[in-house]
């Protein structure tokens, strides 16, 4: 599998002295593969998330393609995208996404059930939530987690359809480092197994799991 | 099993308290609606039984027993009476133009003491002229030929003892032969007999010294004639012409006798419609902003949902079946609700409202419950529109970002 993004670039309105948008990634190319975990890194407010939220499709890039085994993603349909991202893309959104009404272990298993009639894995996600240390709390609500355990939550989840791309907006943030490490050698176990990784990241202790590591400075992306 | 579908459910209960405000404005919605249309419906019901079964146009009473007999509230009130005049006005009334058939009848009214079973309107007719009550004994089931000390009881006479199916007047035994059905006035207190049974009681209420009258003449003696009027002929001026040639009565139409309950009915029907609007709108506009505010509040689900693969249909399907459920839900609820109410007390309220109540049949009641409904598939309807244009509105990339 491989996702590639040619030329992207995004614009933001904004209402300002110069001119009233504001380039929050500039073009760039990037390439994910199977079995590369590739980490980006970057200042606050340097676009890292806009420039994820793009190749994950949720974000339309104001110029440029993403592509995904050679299909423009942007091109199609709302549902053949949405179809073609439960199937094939884990996303771990930066924020807390979690649905309050649904235990955690149910949370965990959404993605399974958008499009699919056959009962969830259960086992496959308590299997996941126990190696994320959330055994124990599996059954209950969202609300009653930490920051760090909802963090690991939509790591989880993310993980659950084993995805042939899996994009992470700051997985370990919030999390001790015993829990990065874990966090981060597992996702380094789904690279080994053949999925796409990008992480987007403050942590220096990511740059060991990487095969590539690129900074992101004012919307530009550099080795 | 988690499914798509039973997420709206498992939602509605997450956001309990939010979900129980739709319901409840959904419920009081609909309990108004359906309450007001049942109330309305069963008094005009009460209104055409009491006509229909009132069966004559005109009624002549002695002009004397003004105090005791009001023509307007007399099907509404219970309050039995009793008062005589001489018989031959009935054949002076068959004289006038424009009567095709009159009929006799003598009242008596029971005691609430230990000779009675309870304090009664008691009427006789005259089976060989009657056109009034014999037409409603086939419908009371009763095969039996009225004879001497046989009664037929309005339905809401209750005798006390079950079994052999007697009631006492005046220490007098009387067979009850049948029962009619309810017609939400004063003939359900009603108890009817021929008027060799009637002239026996009068006899046993005058041994006990109950009677009010000295100088009664049961041979002589009627108190009230009902009239049918020939077609072509205008109850109205027939009524005047009785009374315009007859002395010492007073005759009433059907109409006149009715039009304190046509006027109780338009009341309570300009009174349930002020109502129901006053609850409608603003349980509509309610129970949609509580969705629209629950679905915002929860922009960031719908979010994560399109984020894991989710496409606008399912978001769609969900907004619109938690809308549906939580509204319907409450609908449903409102109308059980009103409905049991209606039924326990309807015939109380109009009692004191002073109209008669009859409910509708089940068919024609589930048809208003099913209309009673609509309100609630509004607001589902305009709640799914809201949040509809909450979650297109929502742009999911900026959603998943913390802090938002
Ligand atoms: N929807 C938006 N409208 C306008 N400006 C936006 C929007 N989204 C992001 N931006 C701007 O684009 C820039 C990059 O934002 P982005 O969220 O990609 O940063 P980031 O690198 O992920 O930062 P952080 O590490 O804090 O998460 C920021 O300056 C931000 O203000
Ligand atoms: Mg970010």
């Amino acid at each position: 599998m491989k996702l590639t993004a040619s030329g992207i670039k995004k614009d933001f309105p904004r209402a300002g002295k110069t001119s009233n948008f504001f380039t929050a990634v500039q073009p760039l190319d990037i390439e994910l593969s199977s079995g590369r975990l590739t980490v980006v890194s970057g200042r606050s407010g340097s676009g890292k998330s806009t420039l994820l939220n793009m190749l994950a499709g949720l974000l339309t890039p104001s110029a440029g393609s993403v592509c995904l085994d050679g299909t423009d993603i942007y091109a199609l349909s709302d549902g053949a995208l949405s179809r073609l991202r439960n199937a094939s893309l884990g996303l771990i959104p930066q924020g807390n996404t979690a649905l309050n009404s649904l235990s955690v272990l149910e949370n965990t298993l959404l993605p399974s059930v958008l499009y699919s009639k056959c009962a969830p894995p259960y086992e496959t996600a308590a299997s996941l939530l126990g190696q994320l240390g959330l055994g124990s709390v599996k059954d209950e609500k969202p609300s009653a987690l930490s920051g760090g355990e909802l963090r690991r939550m939509s790591v989880a989840r993310a993980l659950l359809t084993r995805p042939g791309v899996i994009l992470a907006d700051e997985p370990t943030a919030g999390l001790d480092d015993e829990n990065t490490l874990l966090v981060l050698s597992l996702l380094r176990r789904y690279a080994d197994d053949g999925a796409c990784v990008l992480i987007v990241t403050h942590e220096d202790e990511a740059g060991r799991f990487a095969d590539e590591q690129l900074t992101m400075n004012g919307g530009m992306l550099s080795r | 099993m988690l499914s798509v579908r039973k997420l709206p459910l498992r939602n509605l209960r997450g956001y309990a308290s939010r979900s129980a405000a739709i319901i409840l404005f959904a419920a009081l919605t609909s309990a108004a609606v359906f309450g007001g249309l049942l109330l309305t419906g069963a008094v005009r019901g009460g209104l055409e039984t009491v006509r229909a079964r009132l069966g004559a146009d005109i009624m002549v009473t002695p002009e004397s027993a003004k105090n005791e007999f009001d023509a307007q509230t007399a099907l509404i009130k219970a309050e039995p009476g009793y008062f005589y005049m001489d018989s031959d006005v009935l054949e002076q009334i068959r004289s006038i133009e424009g009567v095709a058939a009159a009929s006799p009848q003598l009242f008596l009214a029971s005691a609430k003491a230990g000779c009675c079973s309870a304090r009664l309107q008691l009427i006789a007719f005259d089976p060989a002229t009657d056109f009034t009550v014999q037409p409603w004994i086939a419908d009371t089931g009763t095969t039996r030929e009225m004879g001497l000390m046989d009664v037929i009881i309005g339905s809401s006479v209750s005798w006390p003892s079950a079994d052999n199916a007697v009631i006492r007047f005046y220490d007098s035994e009387c067979s009850v032969i049948g029962q009619f059905a309810p017609t939400g006035s004063a003939l359900d207190s009603a108890v009817y007999m021929n008027f060799d049974t009637c002239r026996a009681l009068i006899d046993a209420c005058r041994s006990m010294g109950l009677f009010k009258y000295a100088d009664f003449d049961g041979d002589r003696s009627v108190s009230s004639v009902l009239v049918r009027v020939k077609e072509g002929y205008d109850a109205e001026s027939v009524a005047s012409e009785i009374r315009a040639r007859i002395g010492g009565v007073s005759a009433v139409t059907a109409a006149g006798m009715l039009s304190g309950i046509a006027d109780g009915l338009r009341h309570v029907s300009s009174a349930v419609k002020a109502l129901m609007l006053a609850f409608w709108l603003p349980g509509l506009f309610m129970a949609v902003l509580f969705f629209a505010f629950m679905i915002n509040e929860r922009k960031k689900e719908f979010a994560a949902l399109r984020a894991m693969g989710a496409d606008r249909r399912i978001l769609s399907r969900i907004a619109v079946t938690e809308a549906l459920a939580a509204n319907l839900a409450g609908g449903l609820i409102g109308i059980i609700v009103s409905g049991v109410l209606l039924c326990a007390f309807g015939g109380l309220i109009a009692g004191r409202m002073n109209v008669t109540f009859v409910l509708p049949p089940l068919g024609k009641m589930l048809l208003t419950a099913l209309a009673a409904l609509l309100p609630a598939v509004l607001a589902a309807a305009c709640s799914s529109l809201a949040a509809l244009g909450i979650i297109s509105r929502t742009d999911a990339a900026l959603l998943l970002k913390e802090g938002e």
